[in-house]
């Protein structure tokens, strides 16, 4: 198997207690992984960390063999590992191919950047990018008229467009209805079997990630609680995850 | 917490107490009010219904009003052009290294506190000193006073951008200056241009106010006019102010309505 993520006892706690503590994991080229567990347990922490936004208190997080903590922030890190957001995180004030181009930006000078907010640079890669989320009409728009699920694709699309070999995604479908997350998430898996990539999203519904995903990983308060292929995780191995969040509520 | 709640109290009652003590101080039997004045007043006020409306002041006064939006127009681009400048620099966002960060900040900030510490009629007094009496000198006076206020605006719009949009762009690979273009600026963009339209009102009125300094206008019509007790002229400079500044305030609200939607 070919690694595409290894994580090697990383650490990181908060003041409050939380974190990881200690997560060791390894995740092939072309494997679906759906991160699942409790709010708090520590997805979006693992997520960050596969992503480079942190660097671990202690442990290595290996992307494709290099160290990450070697790789060049900007380009060369985009080009191994994207993320989209539950929030998406775009800029509204822009148009959507503003939007979506800025996946690019890796790659691109300071004139070529200046000139595709007023000329759309390499607008057929964009194009196809949008069409593939189902929003090449709205290729003009500002991003703040979209709906939520509309500016989720969007930043779907911006992902496609800079093209990493490692998808992550942090709850994508949170903030989505069952009917949009289901497309969504059929979207992502099907990009990542298409082309070969990399996904790993962390989801709330179990009944989610054992339909579109090959592999489950269960966290809890900042460990590993189960690693195990979805087509083996049993309902059993679900109630024991979410005992703990049945308590809180 | 509750040291400063009550060092602040302290300080309101001290103030409330320097207020009624200069209450005091006025001599109200002499009479606030000018007395005499009082037949002055209702006779300006009784001008309002008759301005002057012969062709020859009415082309006095347009062409003053002109003037007066000229000097508004380019000391506004004097302004923008400083404070994009320095407010960009001031808030931090372009510099990678921190050291480098550190002394363009502090820098800018220097510079910009420097230009806004003093008032444009002052700088236009300077400017005279400096260049002599011509439109120059009251553009560069409203573009520099101005900058200074634009430029320190800007900066604290530009750090307080929403930070979680520049965390994605930098993820997906985007340098600083990148960052800057497609995010940081469009995203404060709309209160950028809300400022500086509002402040593009400020100056109308202070290039209007220039005429005291000898730079020509509509101040300078208008103390004209008061001089020669020709409540009618004042009038008509006052109701041509008065649209003006309606007509800018429609002009940026429509701006800002096309920004925001
Ligand atoms: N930046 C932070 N500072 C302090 N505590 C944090 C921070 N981020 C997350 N935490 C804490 O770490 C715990 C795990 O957070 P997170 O990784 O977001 O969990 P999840 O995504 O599974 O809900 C939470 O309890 C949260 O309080
Ligand atoms: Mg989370």
């Amino acid at each position: 198997m070919i690694e595409a993520v290894r994580l090697e006892e990383v650490c990181r706690r908060y003041p409050n207690g939380a974190g990881l503590h200690p997560v060791s994991l390894s995740i092939g080229v072309g494997e679906t992984v759906a991160i699942v567990g409790p709010s708090g347990a520590g997805k979006s922490t693992l997520l960050s960390l596969i992503a480079g936004v942190f660097p671990p208190d202690t442990g290595r997080v290996f992307l494709h063999g290099r160290l990450l903590a070697d790789l060049a922030p900007g380009r060369e890190l985009a080009r191994l590992v994207g993320i989209v957001h539950q929030q998406f995180d775009l800029v509204p004030q822009l148009s959507v191919h503003s939007n979506v181009l800025a996946g690019r930006l890796g790659e691109w000078g300071l004139a070529r950047s200046l000139l595709s907010l007023v000329v759309p640079q390499d607008a057929a890669l964009a194009k196809r990018a949008l069409e593939r989320v189902g929003l090449l009409d709205r290729w003009n728009e500002r991003t703040s008229r979209l709906s939520g699920g509309e500016q989720q694709r969007v930043a779907l699309a911006r992902l496609l467009v800079q093209n990493p070999r490692i998808i992550l995604a942090d709850e994508p479908v949170a903030s989505l209805d069952p009917a949009r997350a289901e497309d969504l998430l059929a979207l992502l898996t099907g990009i990542a079997a298409g082309e070969g990539k990399t996904l790993i999203a962390s989801l709330h519904s179990v009944a989610l990630a054992r339909r579109f995903f090959n592999r489950i990983v269960a966290l809890r308060a900042g460990l590993v609680q189960f690693d195990r292929p979805a087509a083996e995780v049993a309902d059993d191995d679900l109630a024991e995850i979410y005992a703990l969040e049945d308590h809180v509520r | 917490m509750t040291g400063l709640r009550s060092s602040r109290s302290i300080l309101t009652i001290l103030l409330l107490a320097a207020f009624g003590w200069s209450l005091t101080s006025v001599d109200w039997r002499e009479g606030v009010l000018n007395v005499q004045g009082t037949p002055a007043l209702l006779e300006f006020l009784a001008a309002a219904v008759r301005p002057v409306l012969t062709p020859a002041f009415l082309g006095r006064a347009v062409a003053a009003l002109w003037q007066t939006v000229a000097y508004a127009v380019a000391g506004m681009t004097v302004a923008l052009l400083i404070g994009a400048v320095l407010g960009t620099l001031a808030s931090g966002a372009l510099a990678h290294r921190r050291v480098a960060r550190f002394g363009e900040v502090v820098g800018a900030r220097a510079t910009l506190g420097l230009l806004r510490a003093i008032h444009e009629l002052v700088w236009a007094w300077l400017f005279i000193a400096a260049l002599g009496l011509s439109p120059i000198t009251g553009v560069l006076a409203l573009g520099v006073a101005y900058g200074g206020i634009l430029g320190l605006i800007f900066a604290q719009h530009l750090a307080d951008a929403p930070t979680a949009p520049l965390r994605a762009l930098q993820a997906a690979g985007a340098r600083p200056w990148q960052a800057f273009l497609y995010g940081r600026l469009p995203l404060v963009l709309p209160d950028l241009v809300s400022y500086a339209l509002y402040r593009f009102e400020c100056a109308l009125r202070a290039a209007a106010v220039f005429s005291f300094v000898g730079l020509g206008g509509l101040g300078a019509e208008l103390q004209l006019s008061l001089r020669e007790l020709n409540y009618g002229e004042v009038w008509t400079l006052l109701f041509l102010l008065i649209a003006l500044i309606v007509a800018v305030d429609w002009w940026s609200g429509e701006v800002r309505r096309r920004m925001t939607t």
